[in-house]
């Protein structure tokens, strides 16, 4: 008799731990929702309850213009057509780049590997620095292009050592079996490690085109030409053209801030794309860390 | 902190960069261009634009500061190109960081051939030596230039006697804010405009006890103006006896922190004046949780709607400028040179780019580039410009970019017409010009040629001085150590500002 009550007596604080722990969670996914919510309720409000402050969850003044305008503005469109044009391209380009790189130093038989891979490593640690990479880039003519937002980022190291490190846990026996039915190292790689390996290189891809939609820094250097301006630099401006520190001394500017809920969509419009991504990717993304990370 | 650790992460990135060049080249090609590839993004060239066949101009480049457009594809462009003959390509300097970016671009030598700079951006390049010395090129194509800058200006742009830019003055000179007060309430309270400080005082506390609303906001930039001028403390410069003395050291300025620190203890000024933004202190005003605030007439058309449309019973009221213990009313204010038109020395068609701002300075042209064309852009309604709308903001609203130096003479009048788009703004507008008409002071510095160790200091000197007094109104330093803060205001570029900006004063005598 005793043994019932005694299961129901465990189970109680375990069953009130997971329930404070599922509350927990769901709280902590709630507060990083709430500013995504904030912003929609702004966006979708009149500019003088956005101005006053009296929008918080829900839409004060109901109106959809913000959305008609900022998708008619010209300027955002561009940057929206720039950004993706580098996230895809730069995706698929680094991705690529970055593979070929990971599997010959995943093999031990490459000669010097260690060698190779300390270059690599060094250059995680250091740089020429700003202004003679600026001079690089400009020697090369890569200023004011396109290029420029992905062809410098093309092989990154610490993505590259996590595709090494999945190449390295794939058996050895798949790929001696394969050399032995007449396949060469192009081949292996591309029909045999390739398909065994799309968790881990989704997993990069998401990365990539995370890193390239969100860049903001490189085009800032690198582009003054206002047409190829990717959509996160568009944003920052416009963000940083309609407060205070930039408008002081500028009337003419002042006169001209961006109203509040405009900006409210322009963020949106400009983070969900990317937001879009994730679902897709999400199965691959834990499982391709995780088996990359986890030797032996 | 963060802006440290973005650097760090592209130092890495370029790193990666250097990396990846062995490598480049062949391994790409495997992949399939991407379908959006086929997508055209806009090139450099402005799409559309009429070849000239005026002969030899060749096209220029020019560096303007930030906007939130693209020049490209914008009316003023498309009509300097016409009326000048001379295609120019623009770029843009980012809304932040703007002025590494600028090193950038000089020390890399990028061959701009007229760049719009701000003050401390101009001295530098100036005295580095990479702006071109103009008085030739102005004698040889500068007509019209010469007609529409008047010689106080030019003395803005003149280092050792030679000039090194065309100054753009801008819109003349005008004050930007006031006090402006809940009326409705005022009229429920029974209270009485106050016409100096003490009776300003007095209005608070009564809302304060009354009302229970935050008597007075404000915001962290803008703590100077209307309540410092009445205690004396008109403009960042002041002449004493004389002599030009730096806000910060004026004794006036003492009793001012006192006052201000009396209304922030007894919960008179919004207990978040230290970290409100301008945002912010409209955001109280405007929901009706403020009962003051000192409104820049540019925000006065969005603030005072909103807060019609939150309160319609509600009613705001310009305070006329405080007078001071001699019963004057006065308000400083700051004219001079905005923006300073440089040609790099690298520049390979240092000729073209003169002819280019001096054509853009033709009286016709300068005035359509100013407010357009009449009957399309604006009108004339007894004697006033006015804006034809959607017209004039459609074409004209980022109009003043394009601006290098301006008639300075009638560019003043054009201008007004930006302010009449919107009969909110242009009341405020002009009921803070008329309430200042005859009292405003003009900071004697305005027309102070480039100093050296105010071009280095200011802007770290007036962030310093800033600082201290938000710290000493809000309670975290006491007024008593002032003296100590002078000392290190003093010697961070204070002393070496106060030295030569007299220097230069009493040279003007």
């Amino acid at each position: 008799m005793s043994k019932p009550s005694n299961a129901i007596r465990s189970s109680v604080p375990e069953k009130l731990f997971n329930a404070f722990n599922h509350l927990f969670f769901i709280l902590a996914g709630i507060t990083t929702l709430l500013p995504f919510v904030n912003l929609l309720a702004k966006s979708l409000s009149s500019e003088s309850a956005v101005i006053s402050g009296t929008v918080g969850l829900w839409p004060v003044g109901w109106q959809t213009g913000t959305y008609r305008y900022v998708l008619q503005n010209a300027m955002f469109l561009n940057a929206f057509q720039v950004s993706v044009l580098v996230t895809v391209v730069g995706t698929a380009l680094s991705l690529a780049m970055t593979t070929i790189t990971a599997y010959p130093l995943s093999k031990p038989r490459l000669r010097g590997r260690k060698w190779f891979l300390l270059l690599f490593i060094f250059t995680m640690l250091f740089s020429g620095g700003l202004i003679p990479t600026y001079l690089l880039m400009h020697n090369l003519g890569l200023v004011n292009s396109l290029p420029v937002l992905f062809l410098p980022a093309m092989v990154n190291v610490f993505n590259m050592l996590i595709i090494k490190n999945y190449f390295e846990g794939l058996p050895d026996s798949l790929e001696e079996s394969a050399k032995l039915d007449g396949a060469g190292n192009i081949r292996i790689l591309l029909y045999v490690v390739l398909p065994l390996s799309l968790p881990v290189l989704a997993t990069i891809a998401l990365f990539f085109a995370v890193a390239f939609w969100n860049d903001y820094f490189a085009p800032m250097i690198y582009i003054t030409n206002p047409s190829l301006k990717p959509l996160q630099l568009y944003l920052k401006e416009l963000l940083v053209a309609s407060g205070g520190e930039f408008l002081k001394d500028n009337v003419d500017a002042a006169l001209n801030t961006t109203p509040q809920s405009i900006q409210a969509a322009s963020i949106l419009l400009a983070t969900v794309p990317i937001l879009l991504v994730y679902p897709f990717l999400q199965k691959y993304f834990v499982k391709g860390v995780l088996i990359g990370s986890v030797k032996g | 902190m963060k802006r440290k650790y973005s650097w760090l992460a592209l130092m890495i990135v370029f790193a990666l960069a250097l990396s990846a060049c062995g490598g480049g080249g062949g391994g790409g090609s495997e992949e399939q261009p991407p379908a959006t590839g086929g997508t055209e993004t806009p090139s450099n060239e402005q799409g559309g634009q009429t070849e000239e066949t005026g002969g030899e101009k060749p096209e220029l480049r020019m560096l303007m500061q930030y906007g939130m457009f693209d020049p490209a594809t914008e009316y003023t462009a498309k009509f300097i190109t016409e009326a000048t003959g001379y295609k120019v390509n623009y770029e843009m300097l980012p809304a932040e960081n703007a002025d590494e970016k600028l090193n950038l671009l000089v020390a890399n030598k990028e061959e701009f051939d007229i760049m719009k700079l701000n003050a401390a951006q101009f001295y530098k390049l100036a005295t580095s030596g990479a702006l071109e010395p103009i008085d030739e090129l102005l004698a040889a194509h500068g007509n019209h230039i010469n007609n529409a800058i008047k010689p106080e200006s030019w003395e803005s742009a003149t280092i050792d006697g030679t000039r090194y830019a065309i100054p753009e003055t801008g819109s003349g000179i005008a004050i930007g804010e006031e006090l402006v007060v809940r009326q409705d309430w005022m009229d429920e309270l029974g209270l009485k405009t106050p016409t100096n400080t003490d009776e300003l005082y007095e209005v608070l506390k009564t809302f304060k006890e009354k009302k229970n609303v935050i008597p007075l906001t404000g915001s962290k930039d803008t703590i100077m103006g209307d309540i410092a001028a009445a205690f004396g403390v008109v403009n960042e410069w002041n002449e004493v006896d004389g002599k030009l003395v730096h806000m910060a050291e004026m004794p006036e300025l003492r009793e001012f922190l006192a006052y201000m620190r009396k209304l922030y203890e007894e919960g008179l000024i919004d207990p978040e004046l230290p970290i409100n933004t301008a945002a912010k202190a409209i955001e109280k005003f405007s929901g009706g949780k403020a009962a003051m605030y000192k409104l820049a007439w540019w925000n006065a058309g969005n603030t005072i709607s909103a807060l019609n449309k939150n309160f319609p019973e509600a009613k705001a009221a310009v305070i006329p400028f405080l007078k001071n213990k001699d019963g004057v009313a006065q308000i400083g204010a700051n004219a001079g040179t905005t923006w300073f038109i440089a040609i790099p020395k690298v520049s390979k068609h240092k000729e073209d780019a003169m002819k280019l701002l001096n054509a853009k300075l033709e009286p016709e042209t300068f005035k359509e580039m100013a407010i357009g064309k009449e009957g399309v852009h604006h009108e004339v309604k007894d004697g006033k410009y006015y804006p034809i709308l959607p017209k004039f903001n459609d074409d004209l609203n980022n109009g003043s970019n394009f601006l290098t130096g301006v008639d300075e003479t009638n560019y003043p009048i054009y201008w007004q017409a930006r302010v009449r788009k919107d009969p909110i703004l242009q009341s405020y507008y002009e009921e803070f010009q008329k309430n200042a008409e005859g009292i405003t002071v003009v900071n004697p510095m305005s027309f102070a040629p480039p100093l050296d160790a105010i071009s280095k200091n200011k802007l770290k000197l007036g962030q310093m001085l800033n600082d201290h007094m938000l710290a000493i109104i809000s309670g975290a330093e006491s007024l008593d150590n002032y003296d100590k803060f002078l000392e290190t205001w003093r010697a961070e570029g204070g002393a070496d500002s106060v030295a030569q900006a007299n220097e230069w004063y009493q040279s003007t005598k």
